[in-house]
């Protein structure tokens, strides 16, 4: 059948269904808007712990630096995914992995290897370090953009996440988030934007919550509050 | 295991396979755990939203117009779609939908295929498709993966091996692991996350469902708690998205109503762990992220559903809370509807893709007490779909009997006269109601009448009637 039969098909459906529309009531604008008040790091910090990962806040970035680099001492970590993305600069994270002798790996040094070494890179490197496009304080989640820099993966292959975010990418509700992306208009969207709520999960034995069954196990964000 | 034929695809009896699950303790003790949508959990995840009635509201406002505007909207999200070099199939029923699938894949040569889960891909047998066509398929959901190797139909939207046990589960898995695992969760998980790794770092093609496509910007949305979707749509070369028709919203500005009432529905979550919304193939530069993007477009028996009083079931966004809810559902489980979709909404959707004659108990599977519509995310009216469907039985009986069709006449006629009525309620008492005296409830009937003491007991006529009972407190 073709596109144009499909098409016809469908249309005939929905004059006849025309007699079966049920009744609804649309909702003002505004509606379903949850928000969050008070400290959003704090409200971030905790809805990212009720979700099953781990938060910690912190006064600026020096301190920032050096829990990071505590977390990744006791992780063990010997090779890390890393985002390119102003945060994460800011953070010194180069020089710190080098100081701590990580291994790094990053869009740079994975586009010049062939792609059956650089799919065995990534599948080997213990951590992945990403910041955010922005944070959800309502639902502790993250909104990551992706593209050239800032890898889907980095955030999905190893066995750790750890995400930098920095107060002023904290947004209050879902649709503060969708907005920006909305703003950007419809031909202009991301090829990926995902929301990151909790470590990966699955109930599928015996309904139990198991976590790290595809995706990173252990999820751990610091927020920065201050530069 | 118990004995149900997991794998049907033909003929199917609800009540004999309703009659097994009642009988099987090791599925009652797994059904008893079943967390009930209506309870705590997920209660607690719709306190947190002010107004949730108003956002279910909206979502259902949204699913309303884009089926009045069906056509417009998927022309829309083609040209989106091709306007990202992404391609588009119509596929107006199951065969031609795994056609196209067939093609894509083998035009790509190397034939190795993951899948994360879609009822839809299950709801025209995909993995059979592809299997004859000579792919290896595998399926990377954890549930899905275990009901994969162990040749059996989901049980659940959500939790498609929700039938087993984790002693089930630790005897399918020792198979491909070559070793006898432990009963433990983590352990299992473990095990399936390094084997599934290895299949996705070789596949070279990804499938997928759908949860949401958004016409104006060409998106696809798709949800999971575990990131194999993620893994599927991030890894392989091509990326395959099968969707129903009715999955498409117009726009991005749609989408944040139904996150918020989803996982909430669901799971109790306020949102599920990834939402990925992805536009197209990866863009120039770009290190992962397929560099193909195919997107099907079934019909398979939806555009007469549109067309018809029953449209509104085209609403679904496939939650599952409507089967956690539902008290059939939570004694009988999902096998014993035979369709890829059970509970409520299996007992409305299966007789309308399958045929009625071919499911004449689904619509009677339910007790009407409301708790699917009650549950439901876009707040389908599941109980009123059902009565009508049952309308449509009567009125068309595949076998119409006479003797009932006499016995509901007799019955229409001694309820119109209050005269006849009270010889007979007196008959009633003076007969039946004095022979079984202090019983409530007869468990048998004679002769034909038994067809309906088989599945429940018929209340037993009092000794005293209520008038004379109510006459007697009068004097």
């Amino acid at each position: 059948m073709s596109r144009e039969l499909f098409l016809e098909r469908v249309r005939r459906a929905v004059r006849q269904g025309q007699a079966y529309r049920v009744h609804v009531s649309p909702a003002p604008a505004g509606t379903g808007y949850v928000g969050a008040t008070g400290d959003l790091c704090e409200v971030l910090a905790r809805e990212i712990e009720e979700v099953g990962g781990q938060a910690y806040v912190v006064a600026d970035y020096a301190a920032a630096r050096e829990f990071v680099a505590r977390l990744l001492r006791d992780e063990q970590v010997t090779s890390a995914l890393c985002w390119r993305h102003a945060v994460l600069e800011q953070l010194g994270l180069d020089s710190l992995l080098a100081e701590l002798g990580i291994e790094r790996h990053d869009y740079e040094s994975l586009s010049a290897l062939a792609l059956s070494q650089q799919r065995r890179v990534q599948l080997a490197c213990d951590v992945g370090i990403t910041s955010v496009e922005r944070a959800i304080a309502e639902t502790g989640s993250l909104m990551m953009w992706h593209g050239p820099g800032r890898e889907r993966i980095a955030s999905l292959l190893p066995p750790l996440h750890l995400a930098l975010v920095h107060r002023s990418q904290i947004v209050p509700d879902l649709f503060d988030a969708m907005g920006l992306l909305i703003d950007r208009g419809a031909g202009n969207l991301p090829s990926n934007v995902t929301l990151i709520t909790g470590p990966s999960k699955t109930g599928d034995i015996e309904q139990q919550l198991t976590t790290g069954v595809h995706g990173p196990g252990k999820w751990r964000v610091v927020i920065v509050r201050g530069e | 295991m118990n004995k149900v034929d997991y794998l049907r695809q033909t003929h199917h009896e609800f009540l004999a396979a309703a009659d097994e699950a009642l009988a099987n303790p090791k599925l009652q003790v797994i059904l008893g755990r079943l967390g009930d949508t209506l309870g705590q959990r997920n209660r607690e995840a719709w306190a947190q939203l002010p107004g949730s009635d108003q956002v279910r509201e909206q979502a259902r406002a949204i699913k309303e117009a884009t089926l009045a505007e069906l056509d417009k909207h998927l022309e829309t999200l083609e040209t989106s779609v091709q306007r990202l070099g992404g391609h588009v199939y119509w596929a107006e029923d199951a065969a031609a939908a795994c056609r196209y699938v067939a093609e894509i894949v083998r035009s790509q040569g190397d034939k190795r295929v993951v899948k994360s889960k879609s009822m839809t891909s299950e709801e025209i047998h995909l993995n059979d498709a592809l299997e004859k066509a000579g792919a290896e398929v595998v399926e990377t959901d954890l549930g899905e993966y275990i009901i994969q190797l162990a040749g059996h139909r989901p049980s659940h939207i959500v939790g498609p091996a929700l039938h087993l046990s984790a002693a089930d589960v630790a005897e399918i898995l020792s198979r491909p692991a070559g070793r006898t695992l432990p009963v433990e969760r983590e352990t299992l998980a473990a095990f399936a996350r390094q084997e599934l790794r290895e299949k996705f770092a070789q596949a070279d093609v990804g499938i997928s469902g759908v949860n949401f496509a958004i016409a104006e910007t060409g998106s696809i949305v798709l949800i999971s708690n575990e990131g194999n979707a993620r893994l599927t749509t991030a890894l392989p070369r091509v990326h395959i998205a099968i969707m129903g028709m009715e999955k498409v919203i117009p726009r991005l500005a749609d989408l944040p109503y139904f996150l918020k009432v989803l996982a909430r529905a669901a799971t109790g979550q306020k949102l599920s762990v990834y939402t990925s919304i992805i536009t197209g193939p990866r863009r120039e530069g770009e290190i992962d992220g397929p560099e193909q993007f195919h997107l099907i477009i079934l019909d398979n028996g939806r555009s007469q559903i549109l067309g018809g009083p029953l449209r509104e079931s085209l609403f679904c966004i496939r939650c599952g809370a409507c089967q956690n809810a539902c008290p059939v559902y939570r004694s009988v489980g999902g096998h014993a509807y035979g369709g890829v979709y059970a509970g409520p909404i299996g007992a409305v959707l299966t007789p309308l893709y399958d045929g009625l004659a071919a499911n004449p108990h689904l619509p009677q599977a339910s007790s009407l007490c409301g708790a699917c519509q009650a549950a439901c995310p876009v707040k389908i009216q599941i109980p009123e779909m059902l009565v009508r469907l049952r309308e449509q039985m009567v009125e068309t009986p595949a076998a119409p009997s006479r003797l009932e069709g006499l016995a509901y006449r007799c019955w229409a006629r001694v309820l119109k006269s209050p005269r006849l009525y009270r010889s007979a309620t007196w008959l009633a008492a003076q007969t039946v109601g004095r022979w079984h005296r202090g019983e409530r409830w007869l468990r048998k009937l004679p002769g034909k009448l038994s067809g309906w003491t088989k599945q429940r007991d018929f209340p037993a006529p009092a000794e005293e009637r209520f008038r004379d009972w109510w006459n007697r407190g009068q004097e």
